[in-house]
């Protein structure tokens, strides 16, 4: 429970942030893709977050209450969709029989906006890990210059 | 007089709180999307007046020996309350986190713990300055 346990706990909010932004990028970069290793067209990436308590030291799995109240967050799973959109697309060496396509079922405006809302909250991490690297630098001026 | 007297204590404990308190601030945004996430708050005032006894108002007397000392003037017990914030907004996936008021609250801690650590290194000052005065 100190300033440098603030500072943890913010960098797991950049490191979240930015293995969404990951996925979206992937997202965005494979909208096309029709053939993946694994076969079939490629499967949209989704990242859910999930809270944990931030005990990293032995001393603050010690602590009570509030060392349970201070949580990291981490990106728990990485979910694949199902879901695919047949395209009719009679020339594509893709398509099956009838002329069909079957696309990854990603919508571009999406990917950006959640990109948007993954970069926004990326920044609320820096603001909140300058805030606290500024109050332990204060902190060092006690009993200075006196 | 005592080195570690009343005013030194209170403001190391609210320091320590104000610490505390950023740590919350920095989960509740490092939670922002977190799907059924709860926005922490915590309060120390009310506790730190009660510990501090200012205007004697919340002064209990102890007519028998068996009688709990039921928290004025102590700092050592000092239990800050950690809750759910009641007024978070529920988002579709649950969570209750409000960014835009966690940096709002962030800014203030910070000029408080600011003001705190001023207010220290004036405390100190004061009792340089009566180290060194001549009689």
């Amino acid at each position: 429970m100190d300033l440098l346990s603030s500072l943890r706990i913010s960098a797991s909010g950049l490191a979240a942030q930015r293995k969404r932004m990951e996925a979206h990028s992937s997202n965005i970069a494979n909208a096309q893709t029709t053939r993946t290793a694994e076969g079939g067209p490629y499967r949209r990436k989704e990242v859910v977050f999930g809270s944990e308590p931030a005990r990293d030291t032995f001393s603050e799995i010690l602590e009570g209450e509030l060392a349970e109240n201070a949580q990291t967050v981490h990106a728990t799973e990485v979910v694949h969709s199902d879901k695919v959109v047949y395209k009719h697309d009679p020339t594509h060496p893709d398509a099956n029989s009838e002329g069909y396509v079957a696309m990854p079922d990603i919508n571009p405006m999406v990917e950006m906006a959640n990109m948007i809302e993954a970069q926004r909250a990326y920044e609320s991490n820096v603001t909140a890990i300058n805030t606290t690297k500024q109050m332990a630098m204060k902190s060092l001026e006690i009993g200075r210059g006196n | 007089m005592d080195v570690s007297d009343k005013t030194l204590q209170a403001l190391t404990t609210a320091l320590n709180f104000r610490e505390m308190r950023n740590e919350l601030i920095s989960t509740n945004i490092a939670n922002a999307n977190t799907p059924g996430f709860k926005a922490k708050k915590l309060d120390f005032e009310e506790a730190l007046a009660r510990a501090l006894d200012v205007d004697g108002q919340m002064q209990m007397n102890t007519t028998d020996g068996k009688h709990h000392n039921v928290g004025n003037g102590g700092f050592n017990n000092l239990d800050p309350e950690v809750y759910d914030n009641p007024n978070g907004v529920v988002s579709e996936s649950g969570n209750t986190v409000d960014v835009e008021a966690e940096m709002a609250t962030m800014a203030e801690n910070k000029l408080m713990y600011d003001a705190l650590v001023q207010l220290i290194n004036k405390k100190m000052g004061i009792m340089k300055y009566a180290l060194n005065s001549e009689r």
